[in-house]
């Protein structure tokens, strides 16, 4: 009796330990914005880990080394706040103990986060707009998306061409990323030939923009520039600029969140709104994306979401390359190393280094996109060289 | 200039008529049963989602989804008086922290309802009025026309009805109201409620204008206790003068200043109130 207990508790434990083998885990970070005003673009970005990562385990989990590994990913929320993302990124590395972190969605809380993640050799991924997100001394930070200062330039001297744009008006969070884009935007309007004549800047909690609104409009302004502002509060902006009359032409230069702001200001106000655009319904792979996307959340696809599908699944490639998980340096080094990489937005390469002095930052097409009964029609296509 | 001057005071009418909704039910309700309520914007934020779901998701008419905002806030006033503040009808501290937990209640209640995303809010009217240069957008003007008559209404039962006389008569002594027949058992509740009342139908108003979340009952709540400490706690006249005082001094200094210097002006101004009329520009001093 006593003998065959032993025997199940000893085959009890070796099955246990069979089973821990074949299910290693991955735990992999995302943190993101999920409340507030960047929540849509948290939530596209902590979508596109979790897709990747369904997409390896349904496969039977990633191979990297002999080992297959389950992919895990462990959401926190950092209500696009530098103090609430320091704490998130301190229970990740401390207690949860990932070495990569899809995230962070803001400029200041990827600064903020990186004295801890580059100190402890943790891989990030960030969607902020900031020039000093990326540099020599932060070597394991890249970004997936393009940002303003890649796509500013053919854009605004696109459209500053074809709409016969002198004056432009723009409301700016007043924090990191604001101010950044307010510099990069000033720039790149003057060289395309006119300039961005009132500069209004605002706490980032703001609804309220008549005031602001009134003072740019009264300045008498072609158009109105909306980049730099969350998907909703460009929306807002949009709104109250149309109830205030005004009829210029409006201008979202970077960042897609063409869905966002039809649905908070409506098809008559966006109507004939110039947009940015990631993402081309015509390619087959993006559009497949997009479709299991709505299917599984059931909301309309942000549009910086393809680059972190694509930036995670180069990570696991990378993982792969290397032949480790643990060892981060040689991970970020296979990933410095992919090339011509086969995404669902197109051909991915790394870029940047004249820009940044690292070469952490990925390069794709983009385009122009004209809203048309609150949906977006490609007008020009471009890369960074020019838009036609 | 002259054309910023007359839209910008335009401006600051429309944005002192909204405070003075939301700030008049907060000082009523501190009046009648002497209790900071820290969840006066959460009734807001729930005023504004009762209108999204009455007219997305029923397809009720605009009015009458107001109307029936109002009536459910008072319902609903009446019931949180009895459940959550019944208790503590002479306990001002206690009080204000019961209503800070049920301020997280609600909003947490709301997050998991709705989820943290804005929803949009249908356009009620577009389009706009105007005067050779000056315009009002007609979405700013129904909710400015809606709040008044509102407040006239509100007006009218504070000073011409019964039970209003007995909330006022509550408001200046409660022990000399009760000895005088006031039935505290009725108008406690009441007092609550229509407070309650006039911040959802300012959430109900604003909605179309500002959009709706769980988190956007905060801004307006601090608006109220500028309004009401600018004015004086429990003083309704003060709150209709502070209301219009804070729109016109935002609207002003963001046309002509910035942003930011509004919110230090105002704030200016609350600290120059406080150290040299600490009972607020029209408010009674605690005796």
């Amino acid at each position: 009796m006593k003998r065959t207990t032993i025997l199940a508790a000893a085959s009890a434990l070796a099955m246990v330990a069979t089973g821990a083998l074949a299910q290693e885990t991955l735990k992999i970070g995302a943190l993101t914005t999920m409340s507030g005003a960047g929540a849509s673009w948290g939530n596209g970005m902590k979508r596109a880990a979790e897709m990747a990562a369904e997409d390896v385990n349904e496969a039977g989990g990633l191979e990297v080394g002999g080992t297959k590994y389950q992919v895990e990913i462990i959401a926190y929320d950092d209500s696009y706040k530098a103090n609430e993302a320091v704490t998130a990124a301190n229970r990740l590395v401390f207690e949860d103990k990932v070495k990569y972190i899809i995230g962070t969605v803001g400029s200041a809380p990827i600064l903020a986060i990186q004295p801890i993640t580059e100190e402890n050799g943790v891989i990030t991924m960030t969607l902020g707009f900031t020039a000093q997100a990326l540099g020599e001394d932060k070597q394991y930070t890249f970004r997936p998306n393009p940002t303003t200062a890649e796509v500013a330039q053919p854009q605004i001297d696109w459209i500053v061409a074809n709409q016969g744009v002198k004056t432009v008006g723009a409301l700016f969070p007043k924090d990191e990323t604001g101010e950044a884009i307010a510099g990069d935007l000033s720039a790149a309007y003057e060289k395309a030939g006119a300039t961005l004549a009132a500069k209004e800047f605002f706490e980032r909690d703001r609804v309220d923009f008549i005031p602001l609104l009134t003072r740019i409009i009264a300045q008498g302004v072609d158009a109105i520039e909306l980049d730099g502002n969350s998907p909703v509060t460009a929306g807002q902006i949009v709104q109250q600029a149309r109830d205030l009359g005004f009829e210029g032409v409006i201008i979202r230069t970077g960042g897609p969140a063409t869905q966002e702001i039809v649905n908070v200001a409506g098809e008559a106000a966006t109507e004939g709104m110039f947009v940015h655009s990631a993402f081309d319904p015509g390619v087959a792979s993006a559009k497949a994306y997009e479709d299991r996307y709505v299917e599984t959340y059931n909301e309309p696809m942000n549009g910086f979401s393809p680059f972190f599908y694509d930036g995670t699944k180069m990570l696991f490639q990378a993982m792969q390359d290397a032949g480790t998980v643990e060892d981060t340096e040689a991970v970020k080094t296979a990933y410095e190393n992919i090339t011509d990489y086969e995404g669902i937005l197109g051909t991915m390469n790394w870029t940047g280094a004249d820009r940044y002095g690292i070469a952490h930052q990925l390069d794709s097409p983009f385009y122009i996109a004209r809203v048309t009964g609150g949906q977006e029609e490609i007008v020009a296509r471009c890369t960074s060289a020019g838009c036609e | 200039m002259s054309f910023l001057i007359a839209q910008s005071l335009i401006n600051g009418v429309i944005l002192g008529t909204l405070y003075l909704l939301m700030a008049i039910g907060f000082t009523l309700a501190f009046g009648v049963m002497r209790i900071v309520n820290f969840a006066h914007g959460e009734f807001y934020m729930l005023g504004a989602f009762g209108a999204l779901i009455g007219v997305t998701w029923l397809g009720l008419p605009y009015p009458v989804t107001l109307a029936l905002t109002i009536v459910f806030a008072i319902l609903f006033g009446a019931v949180i008086e009895r459940l959550v503040f019944r208790p503590f009808r002479n306990d001002e501290l206690s009080g204000m922290i019961a209503s800070l937990g049920l301020a997280m209640i609600l909003q947490h209640g709301a997050l998991i309802l709705f989820g943290p995303d804005p929803q949009a809010f249908p356009a009620m009217v577009s389009g706009v009025f105007k005067w050779g240069a000056l315009i009002v957008p007609k979405s700013r003007a129904l909710a400015l026309g809606i709040g008044i008559v509102i407040l006239l209404v509100f007006y009218l039962f504070l000073m011409h009805t019964r039970h209003g006389r007995a909330l006022r008569a509550l408001v200046q002594d409660q022990e000399v109201a009760a000895v005088f027949g006031v039935r505290l058992e009725i108008m406690y509740p009441l007092g609550l409620g229509l407070g309650i009342a006039l911040a959802a139908v300012a959430g109900g108003l604003m909605a179309p204008l500002f959009g709706v979340s769980p988190f956007i009952g905060a801004t307006p709540l601090l608006k109220a206790f500028i309004v009401v400490i600018l004015g004086g706690l429990g003083s309704i006249p003060g709150a209709a003068l502070a209301a219009i005082l804070l729109g016109l001094i935002e609207s002003f200094t963001s046309s002509f200043v910035s942003a930011s210097a509004a919110d230090i002006v105002i704030f200016a101004l609350v600290i120059g109130v406080l150290l040299v009329r600490p009972a607020g520009l029209l408010g009674r001093a605690e005796v």
